[in-house]
């Protein structure tokens, strides 16, 4: 029996959290959501995950500081993270590689390229 | 007998917004103007920083692979998101954000309500992200032309003739809705 690939989708909208896991859900994937970097950080704590997606500006926590302090852990320092933002200067992406992520989406997704996407890290 | 010359009241700066724009200032002198028609313009303030910001979006077709769906929301949550961090950006605290909504018009009848659905759209976005709606001028059959000054948080909504604006369809899904991907 193959098992369901999960994600957690972090993302201080309430509107955007829905409409991946609208996306996600159809794909076929199990999603679980958190309204901040430091809600996924104690999300990430007790649950396993086989895919982060993640947005850069976040009250508490951002995605930068996320994806800094999940690669510093042990548990999930080997999950792909895929930021998915409006955010669209090349600082801002190079930020992000050097941090740990392994995908830069820009908003608005596509919901068909973000599934892809997913399928292709976890593969 | 001499007077004393009249101080020059100081130049606004009027910045037209428009449709698939955002813009956001934290200068008083800055005026933010859009005409509208089933556009909707959302104008966000922070009392307290003192700045404020407008978008202006028309929720576009679907892709064809989304034919159950009237409107495609993925294009006003991005705008609506694109705001949102701009105000961060420039000082602003989500839970003190205060919100207008003005637009929405359906200018002819016999085509698909778009004003309508964008109108509902921004107030059932507003409302999931606990944005308190302070004023709104919506819906009807009028286009609309709102003045909004980001800092003073204050907004002028006048009725205006439907030929000064664009004409408004329902537009294509954008170019940048493509979703582009990087894999590192």
């Amino acid at each position: 029996m193959t098992k369901t690939t999960r994600i957690l989708t972090v993302d201080d909208s309430a509107s955007m959290r829905a409409l991946l896991n609208h996306a996600l859900t159809a794909g076929g994937f199990q999603v679980d959501q958190a309204d901040d970097g430091q809600s996924a950080l104690e999300w990430l704590a007790v649950n396993e995950v086989d895919v982060v997606i993640t947005d850069i500006n976040m009250p508490r926590l951002d995605g930068f500081g996320l994806i800094e302090q999940v690669r510093a852990g042990s548990r999930h320092c080997d999950c792909p993270i895929l930021v998915l933002t409006t955010e669209s200067s090349d600082e801002k992406k190079s930020r992000a590689r050097a941090a740990g992520a392994t995908g830069w989406i820009v908003k608005p997704f596509d919901p068909a390229k973000l599934v892809d996407a997913v399928r292709k890290v976890t593969h | 007998m001499l007077h004393a010359p009249i101080p020059s009241q100081p130049a606004i700066a009027r910045i037209v917004v428009m449709q698939g724009q955002a813009r956001v200032s934290g200068d008083p002198l800055v005026e933010l103007t859009t005409v509208l028609g089933s556009c909707v313009a959302t104008c966000l303030y922070d009392p307290e920083a003192r700045i404020g910001g407008m978008n202006h979006f028309l929720l576009s077709e679907p892709p064809s692979s989304h034919s159950q769906c009237v409107v495609d929301e993925h294009y006003g949550v991005y705008l609506m998101e694109v705001l949102i961090n701009e105000m961060l950006n420039a000082g602003g605290a989500k839970a003190r954000l205060r919100a207008h909504l003005y637009g929405g018009a359906n200018l002819r009848t016999g085509m698909t309500p778009i004003g309508t659905a964008n109108a509902s759209f921004a107030c059932s976005f507003l409302e999931r992200e606990g944005i308190p709606l302070m004023r709104s001028d919506l819906g009807r059959n009028t286009a609309r032309r709102v003045d909004f000054r980001p800092v003073a948080g204050q907004a002028r909504c006048r009725i205006v003739e439907a030929t000064s604006i664009p004409e408004n369809r329902p537009a294509p899904r954008p170019v940048a809705s493509t979703g582009d991907i990087e894999l590192f």
